[in-house]
């Protein structure tokens, strides 16, 4: 049986990539409802 | 208010839930042999297209009835829904390559769904530097409408790219007319993720929506000022 390819680390980054694209998003959306609620 | 508050919670559950997809996707869902753990992208990267491509589909479909009744609630519905589908190609176009690389031994390839997908990323952030460039609200409308139709009319090209060209991207192995061709236990996270990100994409466009609002209510008051100045 073929052995698995060894490329966690690239999963690993796509995840953080994603997590850090949602929690940016969702922070830049209330920072900017904050600004206009301020305003 | 009260729909920026619901937006805001959506989005909250919705990143909890996107949690729980990584433990289960991470933790509890075979690996596959072929691919090893890279494949794991597949649970982020596919929920995402088809959001991306909904979410343009959302945006011709309002821009189409604006056109016809001049609603403005319908344009802040498609900047809203344009805005997250841009997040959403974002997504795509990061972890495809980063799932690419140790699959096909290459970051990018110029081939058909790849480009398209490109196309479709920057048609999302032309329409939004359209919006941004008109100043007029009426004239803004109408010719993001427009774009955004043109978008509209991009998404089957993109989908159906690796049925009319050949390409190295794989066939959907979900979306197509026979039964998906995965395990039970891999189909069931991916069907998890899908809906936790349906759930970020109703977050989101809520979310952009009251904040349009809340800005047109700003320059209607700023408007009134200067008018009784």
């Amino acid at each position: 049986m073929p052995d698995v390819p060894q490329n966690g680390g690239y999963m690993v980054a796509a995840y953080v990539v994603v997590a850090v694209i949602l929690v940016g998003y969702t922070l830049s959306l209330y920072l900017r409802a904050r600004r206009s609620l301020r305003a | 208010m009260r729909m920026l508050r619901a937006g805001r919670w959506i989005t909250a559950i919705a990143l909890v839930l996107l949690a729980g997809v990584y433990v289960r996707a991470l933790g509890y869902t075979p690996v596959e042999r072929s691919q090893g753990l890279a494949q794991k992208i597949f649970y982020l990267h596919v929920p995402a297209a088809i959001w991306a491509e909904m979410a343009m589909i959302f945006v011709g479909l309002a821009s189409i009835f604006y056109l016809f009744l001049k609603d403005p609630r319908l344009d802040r519905f498609a900047e809203a829904s344009a805005e997250t589908g841009t997040i959403f190609a974002a997504i795509v176009l990061t972890t495809g390559p980063i799932w690419g690389k140790p699959i096909w031994g290459t970051w990018w390839s110029w081939d058909a769904r790849l480009t398209l997908t490109l196309f479709l990323f920057l048609l999302y952030v032309g329409y939004l530097l359209l919006r941004g460039a008109v100043t007029d609200p009426a004239m803004r409308a109408r010719y993001a409408a427009v774009l955004g139709i043109c978008g509209m009319v991009l998404v089957p090209f993109v989908h159906l790219s690796v049925y009319l060209f050949r390409t190295l991207h794989p066939m959907p192995i979900v979306l197509k007319p026979s039964a998906p061709s995965l395990p039970a236990s891999m189909l069931l996270t991916w069907l998890l993720s899908l809906g936790v990100f349906t759930l970020l994409y109703v977050g989101f466009v809520v979310q952009r929506y009251a904040l349009s609002y809340l800005r047109e209510q700003l320059e209607a008051v700023g408007e009134g000022e200067l008018g009784h100045a």
